[in-house]
């Protein structure tokens, strides 16, 4: 009689857990489309609340950031639009729509930048290693990984020398391959979980050459500039500009990707 | 038809006449006199009149001192052969005023031809006496007088720039005059230098005045001055805050008495020409900043109308059709800007070309803005012109005011001729317009959302695929090997037993010849041949026959001589299973055969 409860309050249990979970689902779901909704009756303000409301449940996905990104900057928020563009980059690096709108974005930055010339090689490797996202690279990782066993099992055992031949170059590189697309997908994986770039959100701050007010000034920044966090002591942070200028700032003025 | 016009021309002649018979009878005095002095009244009239009344109430604020003294002047003019005659009769009257301030005199009235007729009214301000130099003429005496000069500085000559308003919107015109003022009793013979004032942070438009200067007396701060109006501008102001008109001088000739200090002085210059520069005080003007703009605004402030007018409404393609839209009213119209006119998108459309007809009066700056805005439509089609919002801010209610042109609805049926066809075909080969440029659009569909930083590389899961499958594989390959290896071996063994197994065979063939069992000892050398060759080429017996038993051996490159004895044997023994021949002799013959073949064998696929 006893068990019985038990097991009958325990199914209940499960089957309130399993009820919460779904609901949560269910209303980030509905979150989702009211937000795409608003953002369609040009209440930029409001999708922005609910996109962030989304956020705020700890998930994320390309497509969030860049609605977000959108929304943002049909509400004139420039700096903010910027900020979910990089994020969205960060999970979808390839994706054509989010470089477009965040070329348009960054039309309204004032400060440009002329990014130092990059050697062929880095440029060409970031390109590659930019083609797809962390999760991507380790999939056609594994799948090279076990295409190369294949082939190892092909040379092994085929009786034909050519065979032999043909599957030991394959299989040479398809492992290569492989351990390439692995460091591909730590190198990603590094990226978002790093989160080494941030964007400038104070209108106009000057950049110092050490991380106390009174020290020398540098250079002026505007808002909604790109750079690279290098260092970072206590509530300063050192910024490495594309082009190549080193300087300190307080971190309040910056939202790290 | 043709009585309408006649009868407006006839109605037109008769008022040119009447215009022409009217009797003018104006009443003029000065417009500020001082207490005390005396003045004149003066009634004009072209005709001949009789019983002038002077206006009801006069005698009560002036003393009429003398007068009426009447006067007559007549002049003849002759232009182009006409000659007209123009008679003017006056009767002044010589008054003074009673007491100070300002007063009215009504119009006066006369008879002409038994018509009372009625003069204007006039209004006069009499101010207290107080200048030295004025009391000095009232009292004249005589040659002492004139030695006095009058002093050229402060009170008795300045400039000064009259705005007539102070407090303005931006953009809004404000009239400004340049005065000079002067003492009655100096003596202005002319100007030497003029510097007229630089509007800095205005607009400006002049008005026309005369050239040739006419002093006119005014009064000012209780005195009397004659004044002459230099200039005259109106004034748009262009920011916001307050603006300051910068002193600006002038330099004047002005005739002065030298006190003589001989008797040869006086006699040689009695008067010299003295130059005396003045100077204007700063003015301030506070400029408020327009309310919020709307959309449509164009930067007109005043009051404004505006109607459009479309050249034609039914055109063919390629035609060139004009939208003329005039605004006119008061107010800054040069600096209005084009309104915009949003037309269909694959239209030609050139840019507007715009005239201005504006006059600068003492009201202020009016006239008519025209935009002409010429447009060819290149598809047939109905199109909609839309109407253009234009927005204006009206200073006096401080308030926006928006006016639109109509719609019109514009029907193009397609142009005949190949020139129009050459042009579309052209237009269809252009690259897409862009209009405008907006972000893209938000994704729809499944957010496919994420807990936040993970990923599935660096996850346990990930680095056992790679552990799982490298185990996997190893495991199959060591079962592979396994079983290869007892194959192997199972082949070995009976490859190493093949040639026992042989000879053992060939061992009962010779027990059978022996015997003399014919059909025995055949099947036991071919057993033996079949089974050897089984093991030792690895063919299983049921696969067998005599062609892949060839190849097999062919293979091995067993040479083709012991080839064709194995045939040889193999043939003679299946032979003799079903047709026994020979005896004994060939029967010992074949087996010697069939052990030496089979040593050969053996020594050759051994190899």
């Amino acid at each position: 009689m006893v068990s019985a409860k038990v097991k009958k309050y325990s199914l209940f249990l499960f089957g309130m857990f399993v009820f919460l979970q779904v609901s949560a689902q269910d209303s980030i779901q509905v979150l989702w489309e009211k937000a795409n909704a608003y953002y369609t009756t040009e209440e930029y303000q409001k999708a922005v609340s609910a996109y962030e409301q989304i956020l705020n449940s700890g998930q994320e996905s390309a497509k969030l950031y860049f609605n977000l990104g959108n929304a943002c900057y049909k509400a004139g928020d420039i700096n903010n639009a910027i900020l979910n563009y990089e994020r969205a980059k960060l999970l979808a690096p390839q994706d054509e729509d989010i470089e477009f709108n965040l070329r348009l974005a960054n039309q309204f930055v004032v400060t440009e930048i002329e990014a130092l010339p990059q050697p062929f090689f880095v440029r060409w490797r970031n390109r590659i290693i930019n083609l797809y996202p962390a999760d991507a690279w380790a999939g056609i990782s594994i799948g090279a990984f076990i295409f190369f066993l294949g082939l190892l099992g092909l040379f092994i055992f085929s009786r034909s020398s050519s065979l032999k031949r043909i599957s030991f170059w394959f299989g040479i590189l398809a492992v290569v391959i492989s351990g390439f697309t692995f460091s591909f997908a730590g190198r990603q994986k590094e990226k978002i979980n790093q989160r080494k770039h941030a964007i400038v959100f104070c209108p106009r701050i000057t950049v110092k050459s050490a991380p106390a007010q009174n020290s020398t000034d540098l250079f002026l920044l505007y808002e909604g500039v790109k750079v690279e966090i290098s260092d970072s002591v206590n509530t300063w942070k050192e910024i490495r500009l594309s082009d190549g200028n080193v300087g300190w700032l307080p971190d309040s003025c910056i939202v790290r990707i | 038809m043709i009585k309408l016009p006649l009868t407006y021309i006839l109605v037109f002649l008769a008022l040119v006449t009447l215009r022409a018979e009217q009797t003018k009878f104006t009443m003029s005095a000065p417009g500020a006199v001082e207490m005390g002095q005396q003045f004149r009244l003066t009634f004009t009239i072209n005709e001949r009149g009789s019983n002038l009344q002077l206006p009801p109430g006069l005698t009560g604020n002036f003393d009429v001192l003398m007068g009426p003294s009447t006067g007559q002047s007549t002049s003849i003019r002759t232009i182009n052969g006409q000659t007209t005659t123009e008679v003017t009769y006056s009767y002044t009257y010589i008054l003074r005023a009673k007491s100070e301030g300002e007063f009215e005199i009504r119009p006066g009235t006369i008879e002409v031809d038994g018509k009372v007729i009625e003069s204007n009214s006039l209004k006069i301000r009499i101010v207290p006496a107080q200048s030295q130099p004025q009391t000095q003429q009232q009292t004249p005496r005589g040659g002492e007088q004139s030695t006095q000069s009058v002093d050229l500085g402060g009170d008795n000559l300045f400039l000064r720039v009259e705005m007539s308003k102070q407090n303005v919107f931006r953009g809004e015109q404000i009239i400004a005059t340049v005065k000079l003022y002067a003492d009655p009793n100096i003596p202005i013979s002319g100007f030497d230098e003029v510097n007229l004032p630089t509007y800095e942070g205005f607009y400006t438009q002049d008005i026309e005045i005369p050239n040739q200067i006419n002093f006119s007396r005014e009064v000012y701060n209780d005195r009397i001055y004659q004044v002459g109006v230099l200039k005259k501008t109106v004034l748009f102001p262009q920011q916001n805050g307050t603006l300051t008109i910068n002193p600006f001088s002038m330099t004047l000739l002005v005739q002065q008495r030298v006190r003589p200090r001989s008797f040869f002085d006086d006699f040689f210059s009695g008067i010299q020409t003295v130059r005396a520069t003045v100077t204007s005080s700063p003015v301030r003007i506070n400029v408020n900043d327009l309310p919020p703009q709307p959309a449509n605004f164009y930067g007109g402030v005043g009051n404004f109308n505006i109607n459009s007018e479309l050249s034609s409404e039914d055109v063919t393609t390629n035609d060139a059709v004009t939208l003329k839209l005039t605004i006119n009213g008061t107010g800054n119209l040069r600096l209005i800007r084009n309104p915009e006119l949003k037309l269909p998108s694959d239209f030609e459309v050139y840019d507007p070309r715009s005239t201005e007809n504006v006059r600068a009066t003492d009201n202020g700056v009016s006239g008519t803005k025209t935009v002409e805005y010429l447009f060819q439509p290149r598809f047939e089609g109905d199109y909609t012109i839309p109407s253009i919002p234009f927005a204006f801010f009206n200073p006096a209610t401080g308030t926006y005011v928006t006016r639109s042109t109509p719609e019109y609805t514009l029907h193009v049926t397609k142009g005949t001729g190949d020139e129009s066809a050459t042009v579309m075909s052209s237009r269809r080969r252009e690259d897409i317009q862009l209009l405008g440029q907006d972000i893209r659009f938000i994704r729809q569909g499944s957010p496919m959302l994420r807990m936040k930083g993970t990923t599935f590389y660096g996850t346990p899961l990930f680095y056992s695929i790679y552990g799982g499958s490298t185990l996997l594989f190893l495991a199959l390959v060591l079962i592979y090997r396994k079983k290869a290896r007892e194959n192997a071996n199972a082949a070995l063994m009976r490859n190493k037993k093949a040639n026992r197994v042989a000879t053992r065979r060939l061992k009962a063939a010779a027990g059978f010849m022996k015997k003399n069992e014919n059909e025995a000892f055949h099947d036991s050398i071919l057993k033996a041949f079949w089974g050897y060759l089984s093991d030792k080429l690895g063919i299983p017996v049921a696969h067998l026959n005599r062609e892949s038993a060839l190849e097999g051996l062919r293979k091995r490159n067993v040479n083709e001589e012991l080839i064709n004895d194995f045939v040889e044997i193999t043939e003679q023994c299946e032979f003799a299973q079903y047709a026994p021949s020979g005896g004994s002799e060939a029967r010992s013959e074949l087996y010697k055969k069939a052990v030496s073949t089979m040593s050969r064998l053996e020594k050759q696929i051994k190899r």
